[in-house]
């Protein structure tokens, strides 16, 4: 028991780092933030994009979304940061990751939003633009609003499983939590810095999981 | 029975033609609607009656054959497809009223999106609408409240307050139990009465008995017949017809 608490529970030991480990949460949640804020506006976009079925359109879409939902993301994150500069592009390590994983999570939101398009009868289609409304009017008035409710659970679901990749821009020396925390460990040869790491983490992601919860148990229930 | 210049013609029908791939469901259609009247379209399932209703407002594309609204091109490359369907109500077997918005907002999206009327102005058109379905007291509901009949009500309010030259129903109350049937046919006769030119689907003949001017028999994809309710439902020369009365007898 005191071995647990020396190891794991040492906080005393952490004092110095509080600053750090603040920045590197910072970078966490701002990383998190900004995957999701672009990853599901641009699945979107792909998804209203294929509803107008242009061949080659589709199928380069397509493409793109089974090539970014079977890449590891770590692989993706690593080839981001470290091919790019062959092409003269550089980027930033912060950038690099939050790039690999909202390619990923868009690719993953076109299909749920794909899917939640095609779960919408088709006679929503024709009784909107039965009255004249255009193609867009329909979508945005008549199509997702009902596209939203559904899709919002596994949505939330799948963005937080991405978010949660922003500990892998470690790996390319974003000085985000995990990194930071784990680098203090090794610092101070003690691991309470990673159990601090591993409740912000938790207290980060866990309103997002109570909150899927919550949306699913109110689509159980009949309206 | 190919048509003139009519004055009082809304809807010309010539030589209308459908087919999917080599399966022909509508061949060498015409026919006219004037005014004020109600024409009924009968026939067994598969008789190409909804895709030739249909294609009057272009949900369906006709392969061949030409459609005037008002003298005006219904078919052809340049027409104004939204333009033209703010004229042409609809009304669905499968009701397709919008799940996310109440009564009213069923009503109101195409006045406020398509017509541009202000909220007020869409909302008090809207409420007048419903009252005349009957449904007043339920505009603030959502679909999923309502039954069947008060569904299709809603839908019928939905397309007459664009004011359309010609209201289409396709099959308004097959999909509703039976005690909801007669509130919608209600509606649709008064609606008639109204003055209202409608093309409709149905397969209750004793609506089409009481309130068509004209009924057309479909029989695979061509008109077999067409002429006044008595003339094709109750003493019918064809005996396609006699074998279809009888088994659809109610």
């Amino acid at each position: 028991m005191d071995q647990i608490l020396r190891y794991f529970f040492d906080f005393g030991l952490l004092a110095p780092y509080w600053p750090e480990i603040l920045r590197g949460f910072g970078l966490t949640v701002s990383m998190s933030i900004l995957t999701v804020l672009i990853g599901i506006p641009l699945g979107l976009l792909i998804a209203v994009a294929r509803l107008y079925r242009i061949r080659i359109v589709n199928l380069l879409i397509i493409l793109y979304i089974d090539f970014f939902r079977a890449i590891p993301q770590i692989v993706l994150i690593i080839l981001v940061y470290f091919a790019l500069p062959y092409f003269n592009v550089v980027i930033d390590p912060f950038w690099a990751t939050v790039g690999a994983l909202e390619l990923v999570l868009s690719a993953f939101a076109e299909e749920i939003f794909w899917a939640g398009i095609n779960a919408v009868p088709k006679g929503q289609w024709e009784a909107a633009r039965s009255t004249g409304l255009t193609f867009g009017q329909t979508l945005r008035s008549v199509i997702l609003p009902q596209v939203v409710r559904i899709t919002i659970p596994p949505l939330t679901n799948r963005a937080i499983g991405i978010s949660k990749g922003t500990a892998l821009g470690s790996v390319i020396a974003v000085p985000e939590l995990l990194n930071v925390t784990s680098s203090i460990q090794s610092n101070v040869a003690n691991p309470t810095a990673l159990t601090v790491g591993a409740v912000l983490f938790v207290l980060l992601f866990l309103p997002f999981v109570l909150f899927t919860r919550w949306l699913e148990r109110l689509h159980a229930t009949p309206r | 029975m190919r048509t003139g210049a009519d004055p009082d013609a809304i809807v010309v029908v010539e030589g209308l033609g459908k087919t999917f791939g080599s399966h022909v469901v509508l061949h060498d259609i015409s026919f006219r609607v004037r005014r004020g009247e109600a024409v009924v379209l009968v026939g067994s399932s598969g008789s190409g009656k909804s895709t030739c209703l249909r294609c009057l407002n272009r949900l369906e594309e006709p392969t061949v054959g030409s459609i005037t609204l008002s003298g005006e091109a219904v078919t052809g490359p340049k027409v104004d497809l939204n333009a033209l369907r703010r004229r042409i109500g609809m009304v669905f077997q499968g009701i397709h009223l919008y799940p996310h918005r109440t009564a009213l907002g069923n009503v109101t999206l195409a006045l406020r999106k398509v017509l541009g009327l202000s909220s007020a102005e869409a909302d008090a058109r809207a409420r007048s609408h419903l009252e005349r379905v009957g449904l007043a007291e339920k505009a603030d509901f959502y679909p999923a409240e309502l039954s069947g009949g008060q569904q299709q009500r809603v839908g019928i309010a939905r397309a007459m307050a664009l004011e359309p030259q010609v209201m289409l129903f396709d099959e308004p109350t097959s999909a509703l139990d039976p005690e909801l049937v007669g509130e919608v046919l209600g509606v649709m006769t008064r609606t008639k009465q109204a003055g209202m030119t409608m093309v409709v689907v149905t397969h209750e003949i004793q609506f089409a008995r009481e309130v068509a001017d004209r009924v057309i028999f479909l029989d695979k994809g061509t008109i077999l017949a067409s002429g006044t309710p008595q003339e094709i439902l109750e003493r019918p020369e064809n005996p396609r017809i006699r074998e279809f009365l009888s088994r659809t007898r109610n």
